[in-house]
């Protein structure tokens, strides 16, 4: 079963899309939202599998909602007309239905999430897990500008602080987004995310190359090709967590 | 041995025939074509180069054919002969490029053709006498006339002129039926330019008048009101029919009634309320007598449709529309006040504001007005002032 909410500032869009998943007896329409802030509180609060989102609302829109989200869940689109919006779904090959709904379009976009979530169980965290701790296989939302990006924990590299923001190295991309480091590092698994020095946390499963520096300190190349040095205080831990 | 003049009139048959191998291509570089609006350069570059070696082969193939003649009918090619030739390519390239500045500067070439035939007759006229003195000229200080044509000036002079007639008189045509079909053609262009330019134009405005996102969700609205509420939809399909024709006729008129334009906007604004429901309440203070009063067609539309979409739709608690039409003074007085702010947010509709107030004043003159500012802190006010036509 999915459980999905459905976020959408009018009344008869929701109803509408309702009554098109009543044709889909595996997702389960838990809740509904009229806002952003809403939206927001409903997902920490019933934390859904799937969210169908309108991205022009009143207030904050669909993707301020999606960057303000510790964890983005796994989220289609929906809008009436919006260049733009279309424009970052095509760059980034988000999910979206155009109202009015094509109930086609609906069955494959379902279908696919089912696809990924057969590759990746979503729901199969043991409950006990600590929400607040972001898990390899969680996505973020990360906007910058007119772009947006779905992007897996593993996936990400690197964050390097850049004043009150932290630039996200993934694939090509090194996005800004207004988080502090000192907030991201107690976010993130530790397992995973190691920080390297005052500037930096770097993905541990993706260091390419690990060589000794001055001062005792360590370099390590990531396997974007950046270059991070391992404060010396930083370098007894990570020897520790790397030799268990 | 024949003599220099008679020589010319042998090579005068060539001289049709190179002419019309040696195609002018005029430059009219930098010349800007007006059209409307319309600014293009005409030419390319490269034209002025086209020209001169258009001016320079061909005088210099008719000097040449010259030479062969005088060879082939055993004439002995002299010094005379050689000097003849340069003074004869010489003034026939510096007579009509003057020529040809003239026709330029005077913009001969943009007149009918009745009115240019006489003036660039006289030109060729001038243009052959100055021809004809400038080789006497040449001739008596270089000391190249030839002992046997000796003629008294006057005659000579008519010879040489005539001489020149038949040369010039072909390249005048060549130089003006070049560019009288270089003109034409490139006019059809421009009117072919002009005619798409207004349809992109058509399109744009038909697109600007009516926002898809607002098709789209009135059609996701009457989708779901099918089975909530039949009679609703039906309306709500009658009311989005009318948005749509009268959107596409808007811009084959120049002024509708007011009456017209405000049962579009509340056909408008009643599937506007299917989407928003609470949300968006509307209110109308409509004088009777300002029903016949003429406005440009879809104006209202897009105030309200602005006002929606900057005002309403930005509330989470909604808010409200009022439309106020009346007489004030000498003019009829437009109101639309919505909920909301005005901000930097309103910038990228500058253009619906900007052109909104042009085209008041191309229909109604410069007392014709428009602005928007905020009053009460959170209503957003819109007016036009149109006005009253006295004469009807």
């Amino acid at each position: 079963m999915i459980r999905a909410i459905i976020i959408d500032d009018e009344r008869l869009a929701r109803n509408e899309l309702k009554k098109l998943l009543m044709d889909f007896p595996e997702i389960e329409v838990i809740a509904e939202a009229t806002n952003a802030a809403e939206g927001v509180e409903k997902i920490d609060s019933l934390n859904p599998d799937l969210i169908f989102l309108d991205i022009q609302m009143p207030g904050k829109t669909g993707f301020d909602m999606l960057s303000e989200l510790e964890r983005a869940p796994n989220v289609i689109f929906t809008t009436a007309y919006d260049e733009y919006a279309l424009k970052a779904f095509e760059v980034n090959a988000l999910d979206y239905l155009l109202k009015p709904v094509e109930p086609k379009r609906l069955a494959d976009a379902l279908q696919k999430l089912q696809l990924e979530e057969d590759k990746e169980p979503i729901s199969d965290h043991p409950i006990s897990v600590n929400r607040s701790i972001l898990g390899e296989h969680d996505q973020v939302f990360v906007k910058d500008g007119e772009r947006c990006w779905f992007v897996k924990l593993s996936d990400i590299r690197l964050f390097e602080s850049v004043g009150n923001y932290a630039k996200v190295y993934f694939g090509a991309n090194k996005p800004l987004i207004l988080k502090s480091l000192n907030a991201l590092e107690e976010r993130l698994d530790e397992k995973v995310f190691f920080r390297a020095n005052r500037k930096h946390i770097v993905n541990l499963r993706l260091i390419e190359k690990i060589e000794p520096y001055f001062n005792g300190g360590l370099l390590l190349e990531m396997k974007g090709g950046e270059k991070i040095e391992v404060s010396r205080r930083q370098t007894v831990k990570f020897k520790e967590m790397m030799s268990l | 041995m024949l003599s220099t003049p008679a020589f010319m009139y042998h090579a005068e048959p060539m001289a049709y025939l190179i002419w019309p191998l040696v195609q002018f291509r005029d430059d009219q570089e930098g010349e800007k074509v007006r059209f409307g609006s319309i600014h293009c350069i005409s030419m390319p570059k490269n034209a002025n180069r086209y020209y001169w070696w258009c001016q320079i082969s061909g005088w210099g193939f008719l000097a040449l054919v010259m030479v062969l003649f005088s060879s082939t009918l055993d004439q002995k090619i002299t010094q005379k002969l050689v000097g003849f030739l340069v003074i004869f390519v010489f003034a026939g390239i510096l007579t009509t490029h003057i020529f040809r500045e003239v026709i330029r500067r005077s913009g001969w070439l943009l007149l009918p053709v009745e009115k240019a035939l006489p003036k660039l007759l006289v030109g060729v006229l001038l243009i052959c006498v100055a021809d004809s003195l400038i080789r006497f000229a040449f001739i008596e200080a270089l000391d190249l006339s030839t002992s046997k044509s000796k003629m008294d000036f006057i005659s000579r002079l008519l010879a040489t002129t005539f001489e020149n007639g038949l040369l010039i008189i072909p390249w005048t045509l060549i130089y003006y039926f070049y560019h009288y079909i270089e003109n034409s053609r490139r006019q059809q262009l421009d009117t072919l330019k002009l005619e798409a330019l207004v349809k992109e134009l058509e399109l744009k405005t038909i697109k600007a008048h009516i926002n898809p996102h607002f098709i789209f969700n009135a059609l996701n609205s009457i989708r779901a009101l099918v089975d909530e509420n039949p009679v609703r939809a039906r309306t709500a399909i009658t009311e989005l029919s009318n948005i749509l024709r009268s959107s596409m006729q808007a811009e084959k008129l120049e002024t509708v009634t007011f009456e017209k334009e405000l049962n579009i906007v509340k056909d408008y604004l009643a599937l506007e309320h299917i989407r928003f429901e609470d949300r968006l309440q509307i209110e109308y203070v409509i004088d009777e007598d300002t029903l016949d009063q003429p406005i440009p067609p879809m104006m209202l539309q897009t105030l309200v449709e602005n006002a929606i979409k900057h005002g309403i739709s930005k509330q989470i608690g909604g808010g409200k529309v009022k439309i106020v039409s009346d007489f004030k003074d000498n003019y009829h007085e437009l109101m639309i006040q919505n909920t909301g702010y005005l901000n930097g947010a309103r910038n990228g509709d500058g253009f619906g504001l900007a052109s909104t107030k042009n085209r008041l004043q191309i229909l109604f003159g410069q007392k014709a007005n428009f602005d928007i500012r905020e009053i009460d802190g959170n209503t957003v006010e819109a007016r036009v002032l149109i006005p009253i036509d006295m004469s009807k």
